[in-house]
């Protein structure tokens, strides 16, 4: 039941059998959430992790003045709030598209973890990945200018959207609003149109409709000094 | 409280419409007039740069100048007799 979940940890983290057969049974009920839905708010409490199974969605922290910082963006197979297993949550996450979310009791978690080493080492290798796109959101914001930043994260987004099977040739559904990537790095929408738009005149990537359209992969990981080599893709552990 | 506006060019990427805004010869803000590019908003005043109180994450964007100014006028209102940003040594 945990299907794309269960690909993604695998990438990471060689698991027999009898280890994939508990990961699939974490997941004890499904969700479906409509485009632009609240998957949980901050500091609500539930007993539940929120596995993202289909779908597009974000996490982001809302200032008391009604604006927003969006923290990561996040494909099939992404693990939303492992947090809560552990302790409150601080942040909330909403969908971007359509998804379908999988609730995995956090006791359940728990004792997958306690009682195989090597699904611990799976969701740690999750979060250290996690971490490191953080590191690179802050690299962007506190040191890229508004170009790069947003080329950067678009490549980020292509290469993500790729790893979870979800680019059709160079393009793939992304219906984030250029309010989205605004929020996101730290940018006024005014800036992050200028920027796409000069993005697209000098060929190099496109937001068209609710698709992002890559023109010049090469061109657009110069633009946004990109190496993937953060997402440590495709690497299982020794 | 008095604003002088002072037409200008800015190197924005766009048209380039602009106003400098200043209070007592201080310069507060600079405002650019939205292109096209900006589709409905075209012809709105964006905040381009703030300085001292002004200055900050917040770029809003205004119907026509006088707009502009009344919310700048508002905020250096509210910061009269503070320093000119926050923790700045009085």
């Amino acid at each position: 039941m945990s299907g794309r979940f269960l690909a993604n940890l695998l990438k990471y983290v060689e698991l027999s059998a009898a280890e994939q057969e508990v990961v699939e049974g974490l997941v004890a009920q499904r969700r479906s959430l409509p485009a632009g839905a609240e998957v949980f708010r901050e500091g609500e409490a539930s007993s539940d992790c929120r596995l993202l199974l289909d779908g597009q969605a974000f996490r982001h922290k809302n200032l008391s003045d009604g604006r927003r910082q969006i923290l990561s963006f996040h494909v099939p197979g992404d693990l939303l709030d492992l947090q809560r297993a552990f302790q409150g949550m601080e942040y909330s996450a909403t969908t971007l598209t359509p998804c379908e979310i999988g609730l995995a009791p956090r006791t359940a978690l728990l004792a997958a973890m306690g009682a195989h080493p090597k699904i611990a080492h799976g969701l740690w290798r999750l979060s250290l990945m996690e971490s490191a796109i953080y590191r690179e959101w802050m690299v962007g914001m506190g040191r890229r200018t508004a170009y790069a930043r947003i080329a950067h994260l678009l490549c980020e987004q292509v290469t993500r959207l790729k790893t979870a099977g979800l680019m059709q040739g160079e393009r793939a559904r992304f219906p984030a609003t250029q309010a989205h990537l605004a929020d996101s790095l730290g940018l006024s929408v005014v800036h992050t149109n200028r920027v796409l738009q000069a993005l697209r005149a000098e060929g190099l990537v496109e937001l068209r409709g609710r698709e992002l359209v890559v023109l010049d992969w090469k061109g657009l990981c110069a633009a946004g000094e990109f190496d993937s080599a953060y997402l440590n893709l495709g690497r299982r552990a020794a | 409280m008095e604003l002088t506006l002072q037409p200008v060019l800015v190197a924005s990427g766009e048209e380039g419409d602009g106003v400098l805004v200043f209070r007592d010869r201080h310069l507060v803000a600079i405002l650019v007039r939205l292109s096209s590019l900006h589709e409905e908003q075209a012809g709105f005043w964006f905040l381009e740069k703030g300085f001292g109180v002004l200055d900050g994450p917040q770029h809003p964007i205004f119907d026509d100048l006088h707009a502009a100014q009344v919310w700048i006028k508002a905020r250096l209102a509210d910061h009269v007799g503070k320093p000119p940003w926050p923790n700045a040594p009085v």
